[in-house]
């Protein structure tokens, strides 16, 4: 939005003297939030909180590269079947028309099965390009659960905002106000010990990385 | 055993059809399916299963707790359990061998890492 003439007028005649309040006035605000913080006990829970965010941006960024990378596997496949569907379509219409010409030449110098050959071949590779297209929806189940980790996140972060707002509330509206009960489901044993999908394996050296390396740690086990 | 029968364990009911469709094409079509450990149980116990292919991640009971129940159940301990899952750290993967997994896949994974390690275990077990 545009500043009004009248307020830009009013600004450039009170920026000289209006600068350092204002940054007075910051000063003195983040204070009173650091010393409140310190007060109730809470910097250290939302300290804890802000380092997961780092987190939860690496994890939506995970979820749209896989995402992305689903799409493009989906298009390529299906740009490759199409293709082939199309070169089946004009071999078919060309060998009905050598049927019609001359059936017995038609079978006679192998054109027939030449295109059953043909045929043959892009029915496998088809099928390979829609195993892989239904290969690419497994992001559905790792984004899931990454989401389901990033929404976790943010109701742990809006539970301590409510937290915050009700202890800093003034003392005639603290009667009135009671935490409210939580919406989302609780938390089970298994979200807190599983780790999900590794969202940046450069991050950790206790992940494996391929199926390979799984292969060789069982290997190691003695399975 | 020339048709063997599956259970496939996933909460992403997208995930299960995906490994269904995998099993089918791998020529193991006799497939049942179980959203999570503890409906995986009652199917386990109701009827006949030769193999269980299941994520760990689930709600309600998770891969390893289904792992500790069949293996500490007499009638079930013999089915092979493979584990399919998005757990990528060593030391559940350990937990999963000792808990007596009899392989464990890393998603996402491949059609033939699928079909290597049923075929692998089915012949383990004496089933192929």
């Amino acid at each position: 939005m545009e500043p009004s003439a009248s307020a830009h007028n009013a600004g450039d005649a009170a920026s000289p003297d209006a600068a350092p309040d204002v940054h007075h006035k910051i000063g003195q605000l983040t204070r009173q939030l650091h010393d409140a913080l310190q007060e109730l006990g809470l910097a250290e829970k939302l300290q804890g909180t802000a380092g997961e965010l780092p987190d939860a941006k690496s994890r939506l960024s995970y979820i749209a590269r896989l995402t992305g990378e689903a799409a493009e596997k989906v298009l390529n496949r299906v740009d490759q079947a199409k293709t082939q569907h199309d070169h089946i379509g004009a071999q078919t219409r060309h060998m009905i028309a050598l049927l019609v010409a001359d059936p017995v030449a038609a079978v006679a110098k192998g054109h027939i099965m030449n295109f059953l050959t043909d045929l043959e071949k892009a029915n496998s590779e088809v099928d390979q390009h829609l195993t892989e297209i239904m290969m690419a929806q497994d992001f559905h189940d790792l984004t899931g659960q990454v989401i389901a980790r990033v929404v976790n996140l943010a109701t742990v972060i809006e539970d301590q905002l409510v937290e915050l707002l009700i202890q800093t509330a003034p003392p005639e509206l603290q009667s009135r106000v009671s935490p409210p009960a939580s919406t989302a489901a609780p938390l089970s044993v298994d979200d807190v010990v599983l780790s999900g999908p590794v969202v940046d394996a450069s991050q950790s050296t206790d992940v494996v990385t391929s199926q390979s390396q799984v292969d060789d740690l069982l290997a190691s086990l003695g399975f | 055993m020339a048709n063997p029968r599956f259970l496939v364990v996933d909460d992403f009911s997208t995930m299960r059809r995906i490994v269904r469709n995998l099993l089918k094409e791998s020529g193991f079509a006799d497939a049942d399916e179980a959203e999570d450990g503890v409906v995986a149980l009652q199917k386990l116990r109701a009827s006949n299963f030769d193999f269980v292919v299941s994520d760990i991640n689930m709600p309600n009971m998770n891969g390893f707790q289904l792992l500790a129940e069949i293996k500490k159940d007499e009638k079930l301990k013999h089915i092979p359990v493979l584990m399919v899952t998005a757990e990528a750290r060593k030391e559940d993967i350990v937990l999963a061998a000792q808990q007596g997994a009899a392989g464990y896949i890393v998603k996402p994974f491949t059609k033939a890492t699928l079909e290597d390690k049923v075929i692998h275990i089915l012949k383990k077990a004496g089933l192929a």
